[in-house]
């Protein structure tokens, strides 16, 4: 039973983390201090370790249990990113630094800011007709 | 008890295959080798042959009587009445894979049923024609037959039943059978005979019978055809007897098919619904949670009317074409407000604790209420009316304040009256307060869906919400119908404007593997009297399991646009198998293993054209989309079935 709470208690806090994702209102990356992503390794990580399972090859989001988060244009801080990995809330695998080193971590950061977020529905006429 | 078997037992000789077969055996042992070589082999005590004796006086007595009556020809059948009584049920189909157990009933529903009500739909699998029942009468509001071959045919069938039961869908299966020993052929009739064949499939069929005569099989083919249609639903078996449908009606005359007459749909206590109907009027936040709510075209007005009404939220898990999906009260992509609920009611959803509850697939599996403590939940529906043990589609048990059993649709009404009865002045400015903020967050949430469908449009393998948006866009302006797709409930229902009763016929209930390509079909069979336009998108992991159903799309000319989600895996399971090594810390690279389907790729079109089917793909490049989608609508307004293989991202 001590062991439910504190899981409980432990997601809660992930899950304020996870709200990050989707929310947008992450505090401002400290670039300065963050490790220096390869988006292009990223891309190759994101591929081969499956994040794109749930997450798109696009970094669209999905749906795996639940809908899943998009991810291009990530507003977590990396800082924030790799820790979220480490001990990930909910159904997400948590990814241990033993198979996801902290600068593949940041590569695959990297590469999920490289990516092109949301468009302007207006551009794209399929959209406009729904 | 076949007319046969009992003058068997009046002493009559037995004119049957089966003696021919006989003396057939003893003539060809005889010829192997000369019985007294066989007789020096073992023994090594020649016994002195006993001469034959000399034929006695019966014996020679029937060696000068006729031979046994063996007619070549026969003016009626067991059959020819069995198809009679069919035609009564106002069947409109017989799916069937053909198999000698039931040869008798087949010929009987082509020559004698003039292939009409029932119409033979041939299928290349028992699951195929089983499915094709539950997606059918999902839009047609009734069910359809299916026969398969006595024992192997019921195990192919098995399955589909199971997803049937679990989604609350009527399907009248029939199976063939041979019940006396000593009528059955040496071989294959034997394993393909049982004591009691429904045996297999009792715990997900609502009742099943072996009728032992004619008036016993009109009597339980009626039965059944009610106790499956009548809410909870759920396919019924008959076992038929191979004898009962091949040998002449003695006495035609004799056999009476009885009235039918439909059973009403049982309807909550009045009271209790009186007592619902307060507790919606008083509460702040009340959210209606519907699953298989709707059954009828009515059942979808009804529901708007109660929502509209109150102004309250509706959240729709989907199970059939519940609630429009753009209704401003649709709050189906909003769960989170059911954390302010204070009044949760649950029509005709099968899981209440799953739908209430965050549940956590950790190492230490957690869960818990999305409500709040003080929420009441109210359950109005048939599921507690007809449960089984065995199988646990029934889901964790939940506690509720108020649990009204009876159908939510036919209670309606009564509700909604009660309701109306209990509004004021007052509360009315409250609804509309109500209305206006749900409203509002429901635009927010579809313009929502619009801009996050835009993230990789341009991408390849193609985004789901692209192939959503595209094929809408071109169906929008048609009388569609989507029967099925693969990527949960996601893209479709946040997209598209789902207003018609038959635009949406839910899922596959027990999540058995190959539900959506022939349940899809069965829809589109349904549909096809309406000149409805059906679609529908499958999953490639799906398809592998059925995919000789397009056979029968081209064989019958059913139309029908079949997207293939062709995404080369199983990728629920991938997803999961990723979790596993996460979990681990191993091999986290090594996850598709076992869950993908490449090395090789599959040629899906290739694969249509060779059943017959219009087949294009693989598509991977987004702009070819648009222009495949209108080639292949085009194909499926003039008749034909057509399916496209795109090649798209996960989900």
């Amino acid at each position: 039973m001590a062991m439910m709470r504190t899981s409980v208690k432990h997601l809660a806090v992930v899950a304020a983390i996870a709200g990050a994702f989707t929310l947008g209102n992450a505090v401002a990356s400290r670039a300065e201090d963050a490790p220096a992503g390869d988006p292009v390794n990223g891309k190759r990580l994101y591929l081969a370790d499956g994040c794109f399972e749930c997450h798109g090859r696009a970094g669209q989001g999905g749906r795996f249990n639940y809908l899943t988060p998009a991810l291009a244009q990530i507003a977590l801080p990396v800082e924030s990113f790799i820790a979220f990995l480490r001990e990930a809330p909910n159904d997400m695998p948590s990814f241990s630094a033993d198979v996801l080193s902290d600068k593949d971590a940041a590569d695959i950061h990297a590469y999920l800011s490289s990516l092109p977020g949301r468009r302007d529905a207006k551009d794209i006429p399929p959209i406009l007709n729904q | 008890m076949s007319k046969r078997s009992s003058s068997r037992r009046d002493g009559a000789p037995d004119s049957s295959r089966r003696n021919f077969l006989k003396g057939a055996t003893i003539a060809g042992a005889a010829a192997l080798g000369t019985p007294a070589a066989a007789n020096t082999a073992i023994s090594g005590f020649p016994e002195q042959r006993r001469k034959a004796a000399l034929p006695g006086p019966r014996l020679a007595a029937a060696d000068a009587s006729p031979p046994p009556a063996d007619p070549v020809n026969q003016s009626s059948s067991g059959g020819d009445f069995m198809v009679d009584v069919l035609k009564t049920l106002d069947i409109d189909y017989l799916a069937m894979n053909c198999a000698s157990s039931f040869r008798g009933l087949h010929e009987a529903v082509i020559n004698h049923g003039d292939n009409k009500k029932p119409e033979i739909i041939t299928c290349p699998h028992e699951e195929i024609a089983v499915h094709m029942g539950q997606g059918y009468a999902k839009i047609e509001g009734k069910p359809l037959a299916m026969i398969c071959h006595g024992v192997v045919g019921l195990q192919h069938a098995s399955m589909a039943m199971y997803n049937a039961w679990c989604d609350r869908v009527p399907v009248i299966v029939m199976g063939g059978n041979i019940m006396e020993a000593d009528k059955r052929a040496p071989g294959a009739e034997w394993p393909h005979s049982a004591i009691d064949p429904a045996a297999l499939t009792r715990d997900f069929v609502k009742w099943d019978d072996q009728p032992a005569s004619l008036q016993h099989f009109a009597e339980s083919a009626l039965r059944a055809y009610k106790i499956s249609t009548t809410p909870p639903m759920a396919p019924v078996m008959l076992s038929l007897d191979q004898e009962l449908q091949e040998n002449p009606i003695e006495n035609r005359d004799r056999l009476r098919i009885p009235k039918f007459t439909p059973a009403t749909a049982p309807q909550g206590d009045d009271a209790a619904l009186a007592q619902l109907a307060k507790m919606l009027v008083a509460a702040e936040n009340p959210v209606i949670l519907c699953d298989r709510m709707a059954r009828t075209p009515a059942g979808m007005p009804r529901l708007v009317e109660l929502a509209e009404t109150l102004q309250c939220a509706v959240i729709d898990n989907y199970g059939r074409m519940n609630f429009p999906s753009r209704h401003p009260l649709n709050q189906s992509f909003r769960r989170s407000i059911l954390s302010q609920a204070d009044l949760i009611v649950a029509m005709e959803v099968n899981d209440i604790w799953g739908s209430l509850s965050d549940f956590h697939d950790r190492i230490v599996r957690s869960s818990e209420p999305r409500y709040k403590k003080t929420a009441k939940i109210v359950a109005l529906g048939t599921r507690g009316l007809y449960m089984k043990a065995n199988y646990q589609d029934l889901g964790r048990y939940q506690d509720v304040d108020l649990d009204i059993a009876g159908d939510a649709e036919a209670s309606l009404p009564v509700l909604i009256e009660q309701v109306k009865r209990g509004i004021d002045e007052g509360r009315k400015a409250v609804f509309e307060a109500r209305g206006k903020k749900l409203a509002a967050a429901k635009l927010a949430t579809v313009e929502q869906a619009k801009l996050d469908a835009t993230i990789g449009w341009d991408a390849s393998p193609i985004t789901t919400a692209r192939l959503c948006a595209e094929l809408y866009s071109q169906i929008k302006d048609e009388d569609w119908s989507l029967v099925g797709t693969s990527i949960g409930l996601s893209w479709p229902h946040r997209l598209w404007n789902f207003t018609k009763p038959y635009q949406w016929n839910g899922l596959a209930g027990g999540g058995g593997v190959g539900y959506t390509l022939p349940a899809s079909l069965g829809a589109a069979l349904a549909n096809k009297r309406h000149g409805r336009l059906t679609v529908a998108i499958g999953g490639d992991g799906d398809f592998m399991f059925v995919p000789s159903t397009l056979w029968t799309a081209a064989h019958h000319q059913i139309p029908l646009l079949y997207i293939v989600h062709n995404n080369r895996a199983y990728h629920q399971e991938y997803m999961y198998l990723q979790a596993m090594a996460a979990r681990h810390g191993r091999g986290i690279t090594n996850a598709d293993i076992g869950t993908t389907l490449k090395d090789p790729f599959v040629d899906y079109a290739t694969v249509a054209k060779g059943f017959g089917v219009y087949g294009e793909g693989p598509i991977s490049d987004p702009n070819a989309l648009a222009p495949a989608l209108k080639r292949a609508i085009a194909m499926v307004k003039s008749g034909q079935p057509a399916l496209l293989d795109v090649v798209m991202d996960q989900r």
